[in-house]
């Protein structure tokens, strides 16, 4: 080869080391030839080394470091593992995939939109299809999520020995639950199912099933706060069974009564989109007017623009005097002809009333001529907890007023199954003591902590033989079974759900059940075979598929093939139809003059009031969740008794002193919370806490007051009369997000106001004059000495319409999941160290008595000159040339400076590592991490954090954008607190387009900054809220 | 009645001691074994220390959330305590340098000591910045260090300001506290016969042959760090005020914290090193170079600006009164009458209202009354600091984002740990180096300047 060069030189060059090997000297061919030099390979011999070598030191090392790492390693238990150097279908990594789903947090099934990222779900939104919910979901459903990795969720089958449980496989569970059924059946016993609200068509196919193969089976449903009492007083008064929806957007005054329908009652998604509906300050005609009556202050209450405070028993004698003036004073509608109807109501009269409840007369003639303006725009609304009777009258108040035309024809919910009685529940009891019980299912359900203990149900259990329950983690009910299967969480479950006419809603896995855990349906029809084998992973799937394509499918008569309907079915959420509700009959005046006058209270009444974060005590383990702070009083981690200050200051408590509150022989200690604006001689206490049995995070936490509840009831199942309530020995420390200063203290009064914190004002000002809330034209703004940055291109701007907030926080926990917020536990709380980046500001104006509330979303506001960077020694925070104000994680040192010199307190500092920190490390177990949003970093102790304005969304969309080859535009950003804003309260874009809204908010008359005179120039504007008055 | 000879500058040493006899009483804590006396101290100090370095311990393992620090209070002890022992720092470099620049021989007699204070009171002023980082370990970050990530620190920081104050106030304190010690040094190389001393101190006198070049570079040396030393008694005080007057928050945003706080650290530097000196002059039989008479000079500095702080105090409310901003006003009344109105109380009480007891000769020749009166002052001027921090902190702009400050055991650990860092410091001192300047104070013995000019003795 090398000749061939030489002579041949146009073939290339060549190259020579020596002169020897230009000459072609034998041993340079040699050497040549051979990689290593003579002597370095011959030798090798491992025998022959010397005891350490360099190469045996080599070889030694390298077999021991491949033993090492093959004698350590787990892999292999691990089953196979799949790298993704093949993508699967459909995942793309860094990709996030969308589900459409549906939640089951409570019973209103929203279509929910859930992200998943490499194949685990990290947040569900609510799905932009869905008719009802419309994209948006509450902050229940959203912290859903956690419960899915929650490490205490039961992995495999239970079977109890002794008083504790363990592990057992569903062939050995199914096995003898089946033979346990079928001896029932056989000896004529009853299997009773105790489930909470059905929901699903398919689901009742498969008990419907289950029926036909054990006959003796009962199905028990409850709900721990239903509208129970509304829809019997409909059945009342219109013969149909369930009350109709409201076209809230449509009302012009609504008086809600004790109703919290922005809060808890129906579906507060739906609801307050359509209430807020009314509540644009771009249309200032079609205001609406929300007068709350209540005795506890609610959500609803909050965003009142009248609110009286009034005992929950005198809510009938409101009706009726409102009643009494329209039809006997005004002589409003054909009633007033009726003479058993003004017989009925000759005893009330307003001025009464007023007097009665010192309540300012003027208010009320206020409302009676607005409400006579506005006839049938004004739906008057009772809420669940009020009994029968004030339903009645408020149904004939509506008639009366006409405003029965608010009333929606083209849709209304639907029952599946009805809830038992008082009666049903009674049998039940009654049958388990005297042993005619064999099986009890609590079919995902959790009566014993449920149900009002003077049914017995507890002690009852005793008296059955096999008792299962179905959860995903240990309950109360649990406990008290023999076994114990553990459920698939939603987001592992397949199913579809009809909660409304013409609409329904599927649920789909977007993620393959973590632990050997079943689907509590297909567990169902796996018994209705009496064949455990006749279970496998797709048996729920294939059935639900088969209902669709036999019974759904045929009746909507489309023209594609039902496997198309499916996967777009599937690939919508909801699937929606032409379907007539029932509709209901004209108004039975009978219902009302057979009224019976309900009893009133002398003591104290006792209001209990779902939980807004825990629901009916489910979402207990969901530390998310507990530590949201409570809408009005901002309480996290507990329950308490709120008592108005005048009724704090006659019992001689002040915070957190205990009060004992009796009703009959049930009793219970709990802490005093002083809310001012609640009714007098009221106690108000959230259920849902004092769980025994809520695995590490949820037991324990709050006070049981279920032993408050009667299966009598008293005013109404969930309002109790003539209890005694005194003051005990001991205190016990409630925690708030924010301080309880005094609100009539010359010092603190107002401060929101003085401050240039809030602006605010009504209607009249505004029609007015449009910029009445801007104090300061520009040409009084002091002269800055700087330069201004010039933002070319995009600007980074968010607005919060405060008109609309309604303070649900369902954006709080938004954020808490896309940015990886941690729990923190109470005890931080309690010294201020909470670390949500969005906090939703209450402040209270006017009287403790009757005090006006003011809410405010809070968050970074992003200045442009921000004081919080030119503090920072490290430049840890800086600004971007898109105008955010930019956390740099890895270089914060951890001064803490820089939240010193934020006057919003926006900042939130990692006081410890709050994972490894909170309750022994809890959240640092397997598999939460899963839960962690991958695009946003983790934080470590010792660094600060704040509101980011979704920076990562953003950087995702600009590569979107630049992938596509077009323009990034503002609009393509949704941050996480906007996307789940139920009032779309939250504008997000780009401030330098000036055809975005954000934009034209910052011009508003309204738009205002939160402590504008301070120059920090923010980019959040605020709306100032209208109140119409 | 004593008859006062006006037309004599009274002497600054008392009882017209030989030369050799200050030398011998000065060097005595040095040549003789510490009595157990001295060891108890020293045990009491070394515990004090273990405490702080517990505290410590914890914190960092798990983090700042061990201390009571929230948000909104992000600063509470730990730069409390930062600005306390800065403020201690300043008397030291007060005496040595202000007082020797206008000529005041007076300081002879305790300028060491007061400078040895600086140097320790900087030390454990420095820790603070350090050990209140949430990752302290990322501490290097705030020096501007060259770095292939290009990352410059922010100099539009007063916390980068405070880091270079601090750090040069320390460098130049410790070599003018060095410098002067040189030809103590070497008086102590050549008395000592023990071996191992002689290295160490012969190493660290550089030399020093007493001869007459050596005293004149001395000299000049010493009148240059001297005015070196100067401008940086007010500047790092200054510029520690920076970290609250730069700041937006009402209670800190205010023009007069530089003066105030220099008035502040002298104040709280003359009250230690009262304190301290009254302790040594008793117990290493110093009486007669630590005279009553400099106690009564240091007592009236202290009166001087005890009334100066007191001025500050009520220009605080006046200005929040006459701007008209009701945060700032909102502040100075929940000051007085919030939560933590009995600590501004207190220091009111300790720092105006006590010290006005040295109007009185009585109580300025009270051994006792100064004693308690420094100390007072010192709880004074440490709540002082946390009064400005912690109240300006807890209520600020919005009430939502309000929220008492509780101090936890980890606080007070580490506060009692600087406190015991300090005085094992001083201890140590106490014994191996020479606590009053022998050279100095053979200046100014009667007779130590011949003149034919009477009266200019002391100049």
């Amino acid at each position: 080869m090398a000749d061939s060069n030489k002579e041949n030189p146009e073939k290339g060059q060549f190259y020579w080391k020596s002169l020897k090997e230009f000459h072609d000297d034998p041993a340079s061919a040699e050497a040549k030839a051979n990689e290593f030099m003579a002597g370095v390979t011959d030798d090798f011999k491992l025998s022959g080394m010397s005891d350490m070598s360099r190469r045996k030191f080599l070889a030694l090392l390298t077999a021991s470091a491949s033993f090492a790492a093959a004698s350590c390693s787990t892999y292999p238990s691990k089953g196979e593992v799949i790298p993704y150097n093949k993508e699967p279908r459909g995942v793309i990594p860094g990709i996030a995939n969308y589900y459409a789903s549906t939640c089951t947090g409570c019973n209103q099934a929203c279509g929910i939109l859930v992200k998943t990222r490499e194949g685990r779900p990290i947040k569900i939104n609510g799905n932009d299809e869905h008719p009802v919910n419309k994209g948006k979901i509450c902050a229940r459903g959203q912290a859903s999520i956690l419960n899915l990795y929650d490490p205490e969720r039961i992995r495999e089958p239970q079977k109890k020995s002794g008083s504790s449980f363990s592990k057992s496989s569903w062939a050995s569970a199914n096995g003898t639950i089946i033979s346990a059924l079928s001896a029932a059946v056989s000896s004529g016993k009853e299997i009773a199912v105790v489930m909470k609200t059905l929901l699903s068509p398919t689901a009742k196919k498969a008990f419907d099933e289950f029926a036909a193969k054990y006959p003796t089976v009962k199905l028990y449903s409850y709900e721990f706060f239903s509208n129970v009492n509304r829809n019997s007083a409909w059945k009342k008064s219109y013969g149909s069974e369930q009350f109709p929806l409201i076209s809230w957007d449509k009302a012009k005054l609504i008086l809600a009564l004790e109703a919290d329908f922005l809060g808890n009652e129906g579906n507060m998604i739906e609801q307050t989109r359509m209430f807020v509906e009314t509540r644009n300050n771009g249309d200032i005609k079609n205001f609406s007017r929300l007068v709350v009556a209540e005795s506890e202050v609610s959500i609803t209450g909050m965003n009142a623009d009248i609110r009286l405070s009034l005992h929950p028993e005198e809510q009938y004698n409101f009706v009726m005097s409102l009643l009494h003036e329209f039809v006997v004073k005004r002589q409003v509608s054909r009633f007033a002809l009726d003479r058993n109807v003004v017989n009925t109501l000759q005893d009330f009269s307003l001025e009464k009333f007023a007097e009665r409840n010192g309540i300012d007369q003027k208010s009320l003639k206020g409302l009676v001529s607005y409400m006579s303006k506005y006839k049938d725009s004004s739906i008057v609304y009772a809420g669940d907890r009020l009994p029968e009777s004030v339903h009645i009258a408020v149904n004939f108040l509506n008639e009366v007023l006409g405003s029965t035309r608010l009333y929606r024809e083209n849709q209304a919910n639907i029952e599946l199954l009805a809830y038992s009685t008082a009666q049903d529940w009674e049998g039940l009891v009654s049958k388990m003591m005297s042993g005619n019980v064999e099986v009890v299912i609590h079919y995902d359900s959790n009566p014993v902590y449920h149900l009002p203990e003077d049914y017995g149900y507890a002690a009852a259990l005793g008296k059955v033989s096999t008792i299962v329950t179905l959860a995903q983690t240990e309950n109360e009910s649990s406990a008290a079974s023999q076994w114990l299967l553990p459920i698939n969480h939603d987001l592992e479950s397949w199913n579809d759900f009809q909660t409304r006419t013409g609409l329904y809603s599927l649920q789909q896995p977007v993620i393959y059940p973590l632990y050997t855990t079943r689907q509590k349906e297909a567990i169902v029809i796996t018994w209705a075979s009496g064949n455990e084998s006749a279970y496998h992973d797709t048996l729920y799937h294939e059935y639900l598929m088969n209902r669709w394509q036999k019974e759904v499918y045929p009746s909507m008569k489309l023209a594609v093939d039902f496997k198309t309907f499916w996967y777009s079915a599937l690939h919508d959420g909801v699937v929606s139809f032409v379907e007539k509700p029932e509709g209901w009959d004209s108004y039975k005046v009978e219902s009302f003059t057979s009224l019976p006058t309900p009893s009133t209270s002398k003591g104290y009444s006792v209001v209990l009031a779902e939980s807004y974060v825990l629901g009916d005590g489910r979402f207990a383990s969901n530390g998310w969740l507990q530590e949201l702070p409570h809408p009005v009083t901002k309480v996290v981690w507990d329950n308490y008794a709120a008592l108005s200050p005048d009724t704090a200051k006659e019992l001689g408590v002040d915070y957190n002193d205990l009060v004992e509150v009796r009703i009959d022989n049930r009793k219970q200690k709990l802490p005093v919370f002083i809310q001012p604006g609640m009714a007098r001689k009221v106690v108000a206490i959230e259920l849902g806490y004092g769980r025994t049995n809520a695995g590490t995070v949820g037991t324990g936490i709050g006070v049981n007051a279920n032993v408050f509840l009667s299966k009598k009831g008293s005013f109404s199942q969930w309002i109790y009369s003539d209890a005694a309530v005194s003051k005990v020995n001991g205190k016990y420390e409630l925690v708030t997000t924010m301080e309880h200063y005094s609100i009539d203290n010359i010092f603190n009064k107002d401060i929101q106001f003085t401050r240039g914190i809030i602006r605010e004002g009504t209607i009249d000002e505004y029609e007015k004059d449009p910029n009445f809330i801007q104090v300061e034209r520009e040409a009084d703004k002091p002269v800055s000495i700087y330069k201004k940055f010039e933002y070319n291109g995009i600007k980074w701007a968010m607005s919060i319409d405060l008109n609309k907030c309604t303070g649900c926080s369902a954006c709080v926990i938004s954020c808490n999941v896309e940015n990886n917020i941690p729990v923190v536990g109470k005890d931080q709380v309690k010294v201020s160290r909470e670390m949500q980046w969005l906090r939703i500001d209450r402040y209270y104006s006017g009287t403790p008595v009757e005090p006006k509330i003011s809410l405010q979303p809070m968050l970074c506001q992003q200045c442009d000159n921000a004081t919080c960077e030119n503090v920072c020694p490290v430049a840890a925070t800086t600004h971007s040339p898109d105008g955010l104000n930019m956390m740099v994680y890895n270089r914060c040192v951890g001064t803490r400076y820089c939240s010193n010199n934020c006057p919003y307190k926006v900042r939130r500092f990692n006081f410890f590592n709050f994972r490894y920190h909170f309750d022994g490390g809890y959240y640092a177990q397997q598999p939460v991490e899963m839960v962690n949003n991958p695009e946003v970093t983790v934080r470590t102790r010792g660094v600060m954090e704040k509101c980011t304005f979704c920076v990562q969304r953003i950087v995702e969309a600009r590569q979107e954008a630049l992938q596509d080859g077009r323009k990034f535009k503002g609009s393509d950003v949704v941050t996480a607190c906007q996307e789940a804003c139920p009032a779309d309260a939250i504008i997000f874009g780009d401030m330098n387009d000036p055809n975005s809204d954000v934009s034209k908010m910052r011009e508003h008359p309204l738009g205002y900054y939160a402590l504008e005179e301070l120059g920090t120039k923010p980019n959040v504007t605020y709306l100032a809220k209208l109140r119409n008055i | 009645m004593e008859v006062v000879d006006y037309s004599k500058a009274p002497p600054l040493i008392e009882g017209n001691p030989t030369l050799g006899h200050i030398d011998d009483s000065i060097a005595v804590p040095m040549e003789k074994r510490p009595s157990k006396k001295y060891f108890a101290a020293l045990s009491i100090t070394l515990t004090m220390l273990l405490i702080g370095a517990v505290a410590l311990g914890y914190t960092f393992y798990y983090g700042i959330g061990m201390w009571g620090n929230n948000i909104p209070v992000g600063w509470a002890f730990d730069i409390t305590n930062f600005v306390f022992w800065i403020g201690i720092g300043h008397a030291g470099t007060l005496i040595s340098a202000i007082l020797f620049l206008f000529r005041q021989r007076w300081r002879t007699g305790i300028a060491r000591f007061a400078e040895a204070m600086t140097i320790f009171a900087v030390m454990c002023a420095g820790l603070f910045p350090l050990i209140h980082l949430g990752r302290p370990w990322y501490a290097a970050f705030v020096f501007p260090y060259p770095n292939q990530h290009g990352i410059w620190i922010n100099f539009n920081s007063p916390l980068v300001w405070d880091v270079f104050a601090v750090s040069t106030y320390f460098t130049v304190s410790l070599m003018f506290w060095y410098i002067g010690l040189i030809p103590d040094l070497a008086s102590m190389r050549d008395r000592t016969t023990n071996k191992f001393k002689k290295a160490v101190y012969s190493v660290l006198s550089l030399g020093w042959r007493f001869s007459n070049k050596h005293w004149q570079h001395y000299e000049k040396t010493y009148v240059i760090l001297a005015g070196l030393a100067t401008p940086l008694v007010l500047s790092v005080h200054s510029i520690v005020s920076f970290d609250f007057a730069v700041s937006i928050l009402p209670g800190w945003h205010t023009t007069i914290f530089p003066p105030y706080f220099v008035a502040g650290a002298i104040f709280s530097g003359f009250a230690m090193v009262m304190t301290v000196l009254i302790i040594v002059r008793k117990v290493f039989d110093l009486e007669y170079i630590i005279t009553k008479k400099h106690l009564d000079k240091m007592a009236k500095i202290i009166l001087v600006t005890s009334m100066m702080v007191a001025y500050a105090y009520l220009m605080e409310p006046f200005i929040a009164w006459y701007s008209g901003n009701a945060v700032d006003w909102f502040v100075v009344v929940s000051r007085a009458t919030g939560h933590y109105a009995v600590g501004f109380w207190m220091m009111v009480a300790c720092n105006v209202f006590i010290p006005q007891l040295f109007w009185f000769k009585k109580i300025r020749s009270s051994i006792p009354a100064l004693f308690i009166i420094s100390l007072l002052v010192n709880v004074g001027m440490w709540l002082e600091r946390y009064i400005i921090i912690v109240t300006s902190l807890y209520r600020d702009f919005l009430p939502s984002a309000w929220h008492i400050y509780t101090p936890t055991i980890f606080d007070f650990g580490i506060l009692i740990g600087s406190f015991g860092l300090f005085f094992t410091l001083v201890l140590l001192f106490s014994r191996t180096l020479p606590v009053i300047s022998m050279s100095e104070v053979k200046g100014v013995v009667e007779g130590a300047h011949p003149t034919h000019h009477i009266g200019a003795e002391h100049e």
